[in-house]
């Protein structure tokens, strides 16, 4: 008797959807009964959530970042449903399923939902995301490589980052001016100072400019 | 004496030519003023023969001539005229005086001319030439008048000098009057007792001739009151004594008359060296002591006084010391004794050109001749007498003239400086009002210019202000479109191409035809795809403007990034004087972009294995320089494609300038040259 399993693919691209099922669906997969629900947008993904709350809460999410936003404006991201997710479906697995890479989302990400899953798109195969799938029905949390990496690269450092800080390094390894940043993150331009004073401290080389923070930031890992 | 002034001349002329190598102009200008000075001190020696001193004289005036017109000079051209004045060589003294005159006017030195004016009429007087003395009496006398006391003692000569003419052509109340304005210059000297002496027994004279005899006395009481305050009182007193004498012989007081003669005469040692007062004195006693009735030793005295004057050549004395005789002798009946002394007196009278003396010889001559003579006489005094007064009217005349002339002349100088005055006005009004507007007229220009400059900058600014907005849009628009195209690749194409990998990936698995391995292949080629589509799609959002500080990181991460994707080795230089942060934006973008694009055509079309590239500040210009090794394009044969145009562009909407440099197999070379 195979198990049954309620899953619900959150994803604006159809094609993507086509892919995830084609995977979990084929003839390799003969231990559960999967019944799949899908989203492809904000409002969706939403109604579908509260519904199963309220019946049978789903086993697992598939939730990808980018969507289309709630027609009210208060679920803008995958990040947003899924944090809507973990109170109404408390028991619930969620893999986030994202193209992004970059290693301060990676860690918003982790920090904000906490995912048992996290898979970038990217680096995903088939066979990969097949086995993501048994080991989150088995319990087990799993992440993609350069999820992994990025984990190793924190765990080196002895201190982390916090969100802020992450997104002050990433603005200016763009080239964003210092004094342009308070509109790309919601400090004023003296906290951003402080703060960028403060990271060069943490990496022993107070005093030095922004290139060698740069440089500094990039060899460990928080670009 | 000629000796001794050339050797003079010889040693100025050794220390003059000798000093003019080594020494200072100055210094030869001492040297000159010293000769002169040594000149002029020969000339006034009295003890030097007369010749000799005219000759340094004149030399001393040669040598003056070309001095600088300064008041030292005409000291010493004054000094100079009064030598030859000394010597009466007419000539010089008149070229020397009328000279310095005019050397005083060009510079209006007034005083030193007026001077000079004094020193001329005391001349013309001297050579009895009325009118000539008066007039130049008369001009030293405005210039002292309008100089208001600054030479009180000279003022007080130029106006006893004319009372003295005036009172000699009986003008007796003008003689008066200028007497009593010379008295009050010579006071106001305060030192000139002797001119004051002269000035009182002038008015006493005058008075005399007036037949005013007390007052006459009292004005030669004065004269001997100042002339006792003389160091040399003798003359002066002598003079006073005898007038007083002359006065009371006039009132017929004749012992008084005496008295004041003898008073005179008791100047022993004064009258020993001066014979012409000694015989004076004597004759004018004589003359008194046979009006008064004496007759004893009287005849004696008179010749022994005509015996000096005859031995002096005193002319004048002789001239009335015969009158007088002949007088004596008619008094006595001697007749013929009393023609021939009447008729020595008419000729030496008529000589020196006396004609008082010569109309009393007239009247005696007249009453001691027979009928007939006698009243050829008496004739020709009556024409002399009329002729001396229609003469003294004459000379009233003409100084009434000159001092008309010259109040007229006075008066057209007024009207003229003042006609001047109004035309110099005229003229300074005129040049001020052309001034004021050419310079209104200027400063309208120059507004009308600045205006137009401005408007032209202002329009500039517009232009400028349009273009930068325009590429501020165009930028904008751009970026805003390139950020859509990396969302779209991002979000779009790469979500679905993942799917479809994904989907592919997934039925792979569950065939079992044999071709898993194959389609793997095409799978992992799907992947690689993506990651090129996502790769682009970072670009396109990161090429923002790089920031100042990480410039030319930026553009080494981009050679970096580009050459390690093409796996193409390479070289990069950045100019450590090239100040990036003064570079502008526009600027940074093209080279960014121009940078991208020949590397772009390097991977693409050249084949090369080493890329150098180099940015170099040299002389205010920006180099770019991008060197490979690859197979190079024939310059001139290869299409300019889309890449070159826009580098071309892009380098000349910077006033830059930029080459292509390749041959076939020797790689290409491109640099860009850009003004900071």
């Amino acid at each position: 008797m195979k198990k049954k399993l309620k899953v619900l693919m959150i994803d604006d691209h159809p094609m993507i959807i086509e892919g995830y099922k084609n995977t979990l669906l084929g003839e390799n997969q003969k231990e559960y009964q999967i019944k799949i629900d899908i989203a492809s947008n904000c409002d969706d993904a939403y109604d579908r959530i509260l519904k199963s709350s309220e019946s049978v809460p789903y086993d697992m999410l598939f939730i990808d970042i980018k969507l289309p936003p709630s027609s009210d404006g208060s679920i803008t991201s995958g990040e947003d449903l899924a944090k809507h997710a973990k109170e109404l479906l408390p028991k619930s697995k969620i893999i986030i399923l994202t193209m992004h890479r970059e290693d301060h989302r990676i860690h918003n990400i982790l920090k904000n939902i906490n995912p048992t899953g996290f898979l970038i798109k990217s680096d995903l195969t088939s066979s990969e995301l097949l086995l993501a799938f048994n080991n989150i029905v088995k319990g087990k949390a799993y992440y993609s490589a350069t999820v992994n990496d990025h984990f190793r690269k924190m765990m080196t450092n002895k201190f982390s980052l916090d969100e802020k800080n992450l997104k002050i390094l990433y603005h200016l390894s763009r080239g964003v001016k210092t004094k342009n940043l308070p509109n790309y993150v919601s400090l004023s331009l003296s906290a951003i100072e402080k703060r960028k004073n403060q990271i060069k401290e943490m990496f022993s080389i107070a005093k030095a400019d922004d290139q060698k923070l740069l440089e500094e930031a990039r060899k460990r890992g928080f670009i | 004496m000629r000796f001794i002034s050339f050797v003079l001349l010889v040693i100025f002329f050794f220390t003059f030519f000798g000093c003019k190598d080594t020494h200072e102009v100055s210094d030869s200008n001492q040297e000159e003023l010293k000769l002169i000075e040594t000149y002029i001190s020969i000339a006034t020696n009295k003890s030097i023969d007369d010749k000799e001193r005219i000759i340094n004289a004149d030399n001393a005036f040669y040598w003056l001539d070309k001095k600088e017109n300064d008041i030292p000079k005409r000291k010493k051209l004054t000094t100079i005229s009064k030598i030859y004045y000394e010597l009466e060589d007419s000539l010089r003294f008149f070229r020397t005086t009328n000279y310095t005159i005019e050397l005083a006017n060009s510079i209006s030195d007034s005083l030193g001319a007026a001077f000079n004016y004094n020193r001329l009429a005391i001349y013309y007087e001297r050579k009895n030439r009325l009118d000539s003395a008066y007039s130049n009496y008369f001009k030293a006398e405005k210039i002292y008048s309008k100089l208001n006391d600054k030479d009180p003692y000279n003022h007080g000569k130029a106006l006893l000098g004319l009372s003295v003419i005036r009172r000699q052509v009986k003008d007796y109340t003008n003689s008066i009057s200028t007497t009593v304005n010379a008295i009050k210059k010579f006071e106001l000297d305060g030192n000139a007792h002797n001119y004051l002496s002269i000035c009182y027994s002038n008015m006493g004279i005058v008075s005399n001739n007036l037949e005013e005899y007390n007052k006459a006395i009292e004005y030669h009481f004065k004269s001997l009151e100042h002339a006792e305050k003389l160091k040399n009182k003798d003359l002066r007193e002598i003079l006073a004594y005898n007038n007083i004498g002359i006065v009371y012989k006039n009132q017929k007081k004749y012992d008084k008359a005496i008295e004041y003669y003898n008073k005179a005469l008791s100047y022993k040692e004064y009258l020993k060296n001066n014979p012409k007062r000694y015989a004076l004195l004597l004759d004018n006693l004589a003359y008194t002591r046979f009006l008064s009735g004496e007759d004893r030793g009287i005849y004696d005295v008179f010749i022994n006084a005509l015996r000096i004057r005859d031995s002096i050549d005193d002319k004048s004395g002789i001239s009335i010391n015969t009158l007088h005789l002949a007088e004596y002798f008619q008094a006595v009946g001697e007749d013929s004794i009393a023609r021939l002394y009447a008729n020595r007196a008419k000729e030496v009278s008529s000589a020196i050109k006396y004609n008082p003396n010569l109309l009393r010889s007239f009247q005696i001559l007249s009453e001691v001749s027979d009928k007939e003579t006698g009243l050829r006489y008496a004739q020709e005094y009556i024409k002399l007498n009329d002729s001396l007064v229609k003469k003294e009217r004459l000379f009233r005349d003409k100084f009434a003239r000159i001092q008309f002339e010259t109040d007229e002349i006075a008066q057209q100088n007024v009207q003229i400086s003042r006609e001047n005055e109004i035309l110099i006005i005229a003229i300074l009004g005129l040049t001020a009002l052309f001034l004021l507007g050419y310079i209104i007229f200027r400063q309208q220009q120059s507004n009308k210019e600045l205006l137009f400059a401005q408007t032209q900058q202002e329009a500039d600014a517009e232009i400028q202000g349009l273009l930068k907005n325009q590429l501020v849009k165009l930028e904008e628009g751009r970026q805003l479109e390139q950020k859509r195209m990396s969302e779209e690749l991002h979000d779009g194409v790469l979500g679905r191409l993942f799917g479809v990998r994904l989907s592919l990936d997934g039925i792979n698995q569950r065939a079992n035809d044999g071709f898993t391995e194959a389609r793997n292949k095409y799978i992992e080629e799907l992947k690689s795809i993506e990651k090129e589509i996502r790769l682009i799609s970072h670009d396109l959002s990161t090429e923002t403007l790089p920031s100042e500080v990480a410039y030319i990181d930026a553009i080494e991460e981009l050679v970096g990034d580009l050459c390690g994707l093409n796996e193409i080795k390479y070289e990069f230089n950045n100019d450590e004087h090239i100040d990036w942060e003064e570079v502008t934006d526009q600027k940074k973008v093209n080279f960014y972009r121009i940078l991208q694009e020949s590397l772009q055509n390097i991977f693409k079309h050249a084949n090369a294995e080493n890329v150098k590239i180099s940015f170099d500040y040299v002389e205010d210009k920006i180099n770019l320089t991008i060197l490979d090794d690859g197979i190079g394009f024939k310059s001139n044969k290869v299409k300019r494609g889309i890449g070159l145009k826009n580098i071309t562009s892009r380098v000349s909407q910077m006033s830059g300038v930029v080459q292509f440099l390749s041959n076939n197999n020797a790689g290409t070379k491109v640099s860009v040259s850009v003004p900071v």
